[in-house]
């Protein structure tokens, strides 16, 4: 069943009518002329002050009575086959109440990165548990390993795999409308056809861009604390998917097969894409705990996070373009290399997104290496794709004579963005002159980034709304707030639907005995989430009125909630408040469970949209990079609190400058092991190294679901490496095609480019 | 006690604790000191010799206000006997190796990793953390601003920011913007809150704590 209604979609005062279908019992999205008494306001967060006095118990926190502690034995070797493993004098040890084998449980004989999970214990106390870690012994037939790409790829390079498996395997065929026939032909085909395309163009230009392994190093690290009562597993849980991990405890195919599992992440310690799966470690813990008896504490420490939980692909970008003298990308070849670990899947890079690129020839490969494995990394491939594309675009401008900007625009159709342009521009003072200080020592630059998403939400989820008699409100959904801020603006939502203060809502999250919710992924939670907490809300209050209505003689049609009042539509208060009006229920309270709305509405835009511009100094002496400034111009639909979402950005965009000055796995190629599995040596930015974060927020009627919500925690972090990028570019006059810009990159850039210029000698001989 | 080599007048002029007494002085200067826990457990060692462990033994530390005893072995941390022995758990084990300030509490007033020293040297010394600066029902001033300019996000790094911010105040109430991004630079945040905790550090330094 559905209703067709009249909605305005549009932003920045200008709007249009779309007529939409929506579900029979959804409500309207809100309006531009609506008076909203919450959203849209700078709310503090519900759960701030239990995180400012350490009250917030995380995982990592739990301490259920009698709980012992697990740990992982792991590989020391790049790749090996396990031989035997004894656990003999281990299970003796002091303390000891339980043993596992990794080739029991996984059926996996192999060990393929130094990190791989061999064998876990639990004993009473920490130390007790390292000491019988050291005392099992293990037999391994150790094989020669690879460690990088260029290492995977030679002929000859070691098997990663067991089995038939090549190292390098092809991804991602993209077939262009020249196609037809088959596979290897027809690519061929489009290969050659956009080698004529490139060669005739006015302008063609080229590269090679890297990217290192980034790791997503939240600072609680994986794992969580669980026990057994009466045959249902109890997990609290370092997870941004709630449900998901309950289902790899229960199902059919889940090596614990608990009959029930409840999964608890009331506070969870950052996750950035990592923390989906429950991984070895909660097997492992969920096993250990069922064979001891006794509730188990089972979390990585900093090492095992770095070395086992997930990164972002490194990545090789051989970019082409063709170019037409007036500014429009013809054609465009790719051809890309990363390595997501022992696998081949999601080492791509999304450098064919957001710009119109012409017809295009792009094939993925992805290449095996002995190292830990990949996890989705806060926008997936995005950061690194955006690295190569956004500075083809400037080298493309620059080709032929053009403003980065007015190029950018000329090859991009977004309706957002082409506003998002100027307003970047503007901000950070792009026409503005940057002399050089000192006497040829710092310059500065400025550099231009954008970015794309697609995080409306979907079906999936369903919310809880409670209203008791004594006038209590409570939303409940069981999926998790990994420090995005779902938790507020799930209560600012039922409440704004009410007509009550935030303090009003309780609102309870993590915790899958309530209704079922998604896993914090590809920034859909909040717009899968809130739909259904809206109408929640409205279907409890529409009761709640029934109730009234018939109590009072009123009609039920004309009475809404407003300022903790009811009141009639038109006309205004009837001097009953929230509270009294609970207090005519017969019942102790109205429950209404809803699930989102299924379908998105065909709205004002399907992506949101999104510009950055950074600013930075470059100091050519030491050749050090400083962020000065970014300018982050954000879409996400309807924004229900500026202050949250800016804190989203912020996050993206300092993520971004860290990825772009700082983080790097090292692998030592003749140990094969991680050199930097710790957080001194794998460097991530600190408030030192922090840019001043401008953050412009547009209020976007994108009329796709009831709230009009999209997520913003990937997005921002998309744009970031890529602008700081151009803009180091820009100030140095020579290009560094390979993250992280260390000061000997930008050393080594100068002496370049001043060779090239054949100017100053000496700074090369420094060199 | 013999002085170690490195600790005699050596050639190069300085000496290991001349060294390190110096570092605290340029930190203090810089607007925050972090005493050097080897430091500290020196100066322990220095006044009061005796063998412990390596079995475990009752420990009784001075911990917010309040006296708190458990039985722990010599060998663990300041960190691990608070969280783990007495169920403190306001201080994160993150880095468990100093690089990262979620461990940070108060040590007689001054900041110190508490993964970085043992229990047994914190004896008899005054302690606070997170949880001794304020409750939910009773917020301090700092923490209230961070609520206000959402200085947190997941908020696993937030007690250490919030202890090392406290001291920071309270060492020199009114930092300038440098002085604060200094002050924060043994604290490592992943979410990204930097720009809002030096906001927040600000507004409670402009409201003067009231």
């Amino acid at each position: 069943m559905a209703q067709e209604i009249t909605i305005k979609v549009g932003f920045g005062g200008q709007f249009r009518e779309l007529t939409v279908r929506i579900q029979d019992d959804d409500v309207k999205p809100w309006q531009p002329e609506d008076r909203l008494h919450l959203i849209g306001d700078s709310l503090p967060r519900v759960d701030a002050a239990a995180k400012v006095t350490g009250t917030a118990k995380y995982a990592y926190d739990q301490q259920p009575a009698g709980m012992i502690y697990g740990k992982i034995l792991r590989s020391p070797h790049a790749n090996a086959d396990i031989v035997s493993i004894d656990t003999d004098k281990a299970s003796r040890m002091p303390g000891v109440k339980a043993v596992l084998k990794i080739p029991d449980i996984f059926e996996d004989k192999s060990a393929r990165y130094a990190g791989a999970e061999i064998a876990a214990v639990a004993a009473e106390t920490e130390a007790q548990a390292e000491a019988a870690l050291r005392a099992i012994e293990v037999e391994y037939d150790i094989k020669p390993h690879c460690v990088t790409v260029e290492d995977s790829r030679k002929d000859g390079a070691p098997q990663v795999g067991r089995g038939g498996q090549q190292n390098v395997a092809r991804i991602s065929p993209r077939m262009g409308r020249r196609g037809g026939g088959n596979g290897d032909s027809r690519l061929a085909r489009q290969e050659a056809a956009v080698k004529e395309i490139i060669d005739q163009a006015d302008v063609a230009v080229e590269g090679e861009f890297r990217t290192e392994v980034q790791t997503h190093a939240p600072l609680e690290t994986h794992g969580g604390v669980c026990t057994w009562e009466d045959g249902r597993l109890i997990f609290w849980a370092s997870s941004q998917a709630t449900f998901g991990f309950r289902n790899e405890m229960t199902s059919n195919w889940s090596r614990v097969k608990a009959k029930e599992c409840q999964v608890l992440s009331e506070y969870v310690g950052g996750g950035f894409g990592s923390k989906f799966s429950a991984g070895r470690e909660g097997v492992l813990g969920a096993l250990l705990s069922k064979e001891a008896g006794v509730p188990v504490h089972m979390m990585l420490n900093r090492s095992e996070e770095q070395l086992s939980a997930g990164n972002r692909p490194d990545s090789i970008q051989q970019m082409k373009m063709g170019v037409s003298k007036d500014g429009e990308i013809l054609g465009t070849r790719i051809r890309s290399w990363g390595t997501p670990g022992t696998g081949t899947g999601g080492a791509g890079a999304h450098n064919d997104g957001i710009y119109n690129i012409g017809e295009t020839d792009k094939i993925e490969y992805g290449v095996r290496t002995n190292t830990g494995g990949a996890r989705a990394h806060r926008a997936p491939g995005w950061p690194q794709g955006a690295f190569a594309l956004e500075q083809m675009m400037d080298m493309a401008a620059e080709g032929i004579g053009m403003d980065r900007v007015e190029f950018r625009k000329k090859n991009d159709d977004h309706p957002i963005r082409k506003v998002e342009y100027d307003i970047a521009k503007q901000r950070i003072g792009w026409d503005q002159k940057r002399p050089v200080k000192g006497p040829g020592i710092k310059r500065k630059g400025v550099g231009m980034a954008s970015n794309l998403w697609f995080s409306a939400g979907g079906g999936g989820a369903s919310a809880l709304v409670r209203i008791t008699k004594d006038g209590q409100v409570e939303v409940r959904n069981g999926s998790q707030d990994i420090g995005t801020g779902t938790r507020t603006v799930m209560g600012m939502v039922v409440a704004e639907e009410l007509g009550l203060d935030l303090e009003q809502v309780t609102t309870r999250i993590g915790n899958t005995d309530d209704p079922k919710g998604p896993a914090s992924g590809g920034s859909t939670t909040i717009g899968t989430v809130t739909p259904a907490a809206r109408l929640a809300a409205h279907h409890a209050k529409r009761q709640l009125l029934e109730i009234v209505a018939e109590r009072k003689g009123w009609i039920a049609s004309e009475l809404d909630l407003k300022d903790q009042e009811v009141y009639k539509v038109g006309e205004g208060s009837l001097n009953l408040n929230f509270k009294d009006a609970c207090a005519l229920m017969d019942d102790d309270a109205i429950e209404v469970l809803k699930g989102r709305p299924r379908r998105n509405y065909e709205g004002f835009s399907d992506t949101n949209a999104g510009v950055q511009a950074a600013l930075v100094e470059v100091d050519e002496e030491t050749g050090e990079v400083r962020v000065e400034k970014v300018v982050a111009v954000a879409d996400a639909g309807k924004i229900i609190n500026p202050m949250t979402s800016e804190s989203q950005v912020r996050g993206g965009v300092i993520q971004g400058v860290s990825f772009a000055l700082f983080e790097r796995r090292v692998m030592d190629r003749q140990k094969g092991r991680m050199l930097n599995d710790d957080l001194e040596n794998y460097k991530v930015l600190g408030a030192g190294d922090c840019p001043e974060i401008d953050v412009v927020l547009l209020d976007v009627y994108n009329g796709k679901s009831n709230t009009q919500v999209m997520g913003l925690g990937e997005p921002p972090i998309v744009a970031t490496a890529a602008a700081v990028a151009n803009a180091v570019s820009d100030a140095l006059g020579v290009r560094i095609y390979d993250l992280p810009i260390t000061p000997k990159k930008v050393l080594e850039a100068i002496a370049k480019r001043d060779a090239a210029r054949g100017t100053s000698e000496k700074k090369g001989e420094r060199l | 006690m013999q002085d170690h080599p490195e600790d005699t007048p050596a050639k190069e002029g300085v000496s290991r604790r001349s060294f390190l007494q110096g570092a605290g002085v340029a930190a203090a200067a810089a607007g925050i000191s972090r005493l050097p826990a080897e430091a500290l457990a020196k100066e322990q060692a220095e006044t009061d010799l005796q063998v412990l462990g390596p079995e475990a033994g009752q420990i009784t530390l001075k911990v917010n206000g309040g006296s708190k005893s458990a039985s722990a072995p010599p060998s663990t941390t300041l960190l691990d006997f608070l969280r783990n022995d007495l169920g403190v758990t306001g201080p994160k084990r993150v880095c468990d190796r100093g690089s990262c300030g979620a461990c940070t509490v108060l040590l007689d007033g001054k900041v110190v990793d508490s993964c970085s020293m043992l229990a047994i040297d914190a004896v008899g010394r005054e302690i606070t953390t997170v949880e001794g600066i304020g409750t939910p029902d009773n917020l301090s001033h700092l923490q209230k601003a961070f609520i206000e300019k959402d200085a947190l996000q997941c908020g696993f790094c937030t007690p250490g920011m919030v202890v090392t911010c406290t001291a920071m105040l309270k060492e020199n109430p009114n930092p300038s913007r440098d002085e604060i991004r200094q002050g924060l630079s043994g604290n490592l945040c992943r979410c990204g809150t930097y720009q809002n905790i030096i906001e927040a550090v600000e507004h409670a330094s402009r409201t003067g704590g009231k």
